[in-house]
């Protein structure tokens, strides 16, 4: 019965790690995406001046 | 209404709906009755009473060569997981352990065993490693193992005739690992959402191609990239379920097992093609293309388990055919279950496809800022 447990543990927490690993890389990608395209944006705005 | 504010409450629900389903998975419902009823509970209750037992001799150390009536002994029992492939097994002088896992029992012999080959009851014979048993006995130790079960037995029969001799646990009611059927909550809808994308990507594909709108590009991508997500944990939860039921982590010769991991293999190297290639034009028509004859891979991996009288497949058909049975409690929470995972996918979707337009708008600032240089 402990074995059984164990997997049960080990399979929710596949699921559950996996869907907040996700979450967590999209949230730090789009971060990291409009943080350079501020940077971007800054530097045309600085030329253009 | 804000469509991110939108898309947070969705995410949020989902996750409400996934936590319930824990919670409901975990507590609320009981464990496998009826159609699949704990082991432990089957043996405790017929403790003392004759029961009809049919395993295969897996140590001939232990076991006599002749019996006499009400001599206790200890041999073990097999829990077979799939009795069909016993048979072959041992037809061809290859048993191993691969197929089931043994646990010994104490009984009380009732009457001299009867011996079954492939199926043709003989006379009391010598035993020998491997020989199917099959014997009216009394349980003297429920002590078997607190994760095992006895496959193939009915109560209070009194005929030979009576042993019945199935190709699957469940099909005796009775799971080898009751507790790790809970997996089955998350195990399936994962499944059911890879599926669901691989459809999107489907769908997305054929207006790409038939439009040339980029859009459809983008969401056939996203979705592709969110089914492999869906899929991976399908096909980790899965093994480590079957090592607790089946005994073994996973079985190359299942068709749904193999279906699936194929299906898995082709989105992974969908990604993979559409990484290697920069030309945008290129890598949405090629992406095209595979995401439509990739898709055949779906309904193969969805009916293989249907199909399994015809090819080899222990998996579980509970949704894919209508001769699953699942207790009004399991239906409720595999349904909250579905429809969780659904929300998150879609809110998922919707996000990835977000950063997706961010991405393109970052590439094409690039490219922009390039050119004036």
């Amino acid at each position: 019965m402990e074995e059984s447990f164990g997997a049960l543990y080990i399979a929710y927490s596949i699921v559950w790690l996996g869907v907040f690993a996700y979450l967590a890389y999209m949230y730090l990608r789009q971060h990291s995406i409009d943080k350079d395209i501020r940077s971007l944006k800054e530097e045309v705005s600085k030329h253009v001046k | 209404m804000d469509k991110s504010k939108l898309g947070r409450i969705i995410l949020v629900g989902a996750a409400i709906l996934m936590l319930l389903t824990t919670y409901l998975a975990v507590i609320y419902v009981p464990l496998p009755q009826t159609s699949v009823k704990s082991a432990d509970k089957i043996l405790s209750s017929v403790e003392g009473s004759r029961i009809r037992v049919a395993g295969f001799v897996s140590d001939i150390l232990n076991l006599p060569r002749e019996f006499n009536p009400a001599q206790v002994i200890r041999f073990s029992l097999a829990d077979f997981s799939d009795y069909q492939r016993y048979l072959a097994a041992a037809m061809v002088d290859q048993l191993d352990s691969q197929w089931w896992t043994v646990r010994p029992i104490d009984v009380e012999i009732y009457e001299v065993p009867k011996l079954m080959l492939a199926g043709i009851v003989d006379g009391p014979q010598d035993f020998i490693k491997g020989t199917n048993l099959s014997v009216l006995a009394r349980v003297m130790d429920k002590g078997i193992g607190s994760n095992s079960n006895v496959t193939g037995f009915s109560l209070e029969t009194s005929s030979w005739n009576d042993v019945t001799i199935g190709t699957s646990p469940g099909q005796f009611g009775i799971m080898t690992a009751p507790v790790a059927q809970k997996i089955f909550y998350f195990h399936m809808p994962s499944a059911w959402v890879s599926y669901l994308a691989f459809f999107v990507t489907l769908i997305a594909s054929a207006l790409y191609l038939k439009t040339r709108k980029i859009k459809y590009d983008r969401w056939a991508f996203c979705s592709a990239e969110l089914g492999v997500l869906f899929s991976t944990i399908a096909i980790t939860t899965g093994p480590v379920w079957a090592k607790q039921e089946w005994g073994v982590y996973w079985r190359w010769d299942d068709t749904k097992l193999v279906t699936t991991f194929v299906l898995w293999l082709v989105y992974i190297g969908y990604l993979m093609l559409r990484a290697s290639m920069t030309d945008t034009g290129t890598r949405a028509r090629v992406g095209a293309v595979y995401g439509i004859l990739g898709f055949v891979t779906v309904p193969m991996s969805l009916l293989s388990s249907r199909v399994a009288p015809l090819l080899q497949s222990s998996h579980p058909q509970v949704i894919a055919s209508n001769s699953g049975s699942l207790s009004p409690e399991a239906g409720m929470t595999i349904g909250i279950a579905i429809i969780a995972f659904t929300l998150l996918f879609i809110t998922m979707l919707i996000r990835r496809v977000e950063i997706a337009e961010s991405e393109e708008e970052l590439e094409e600032l690039k490219r922009t800022i390039g050119g004036e240089d």
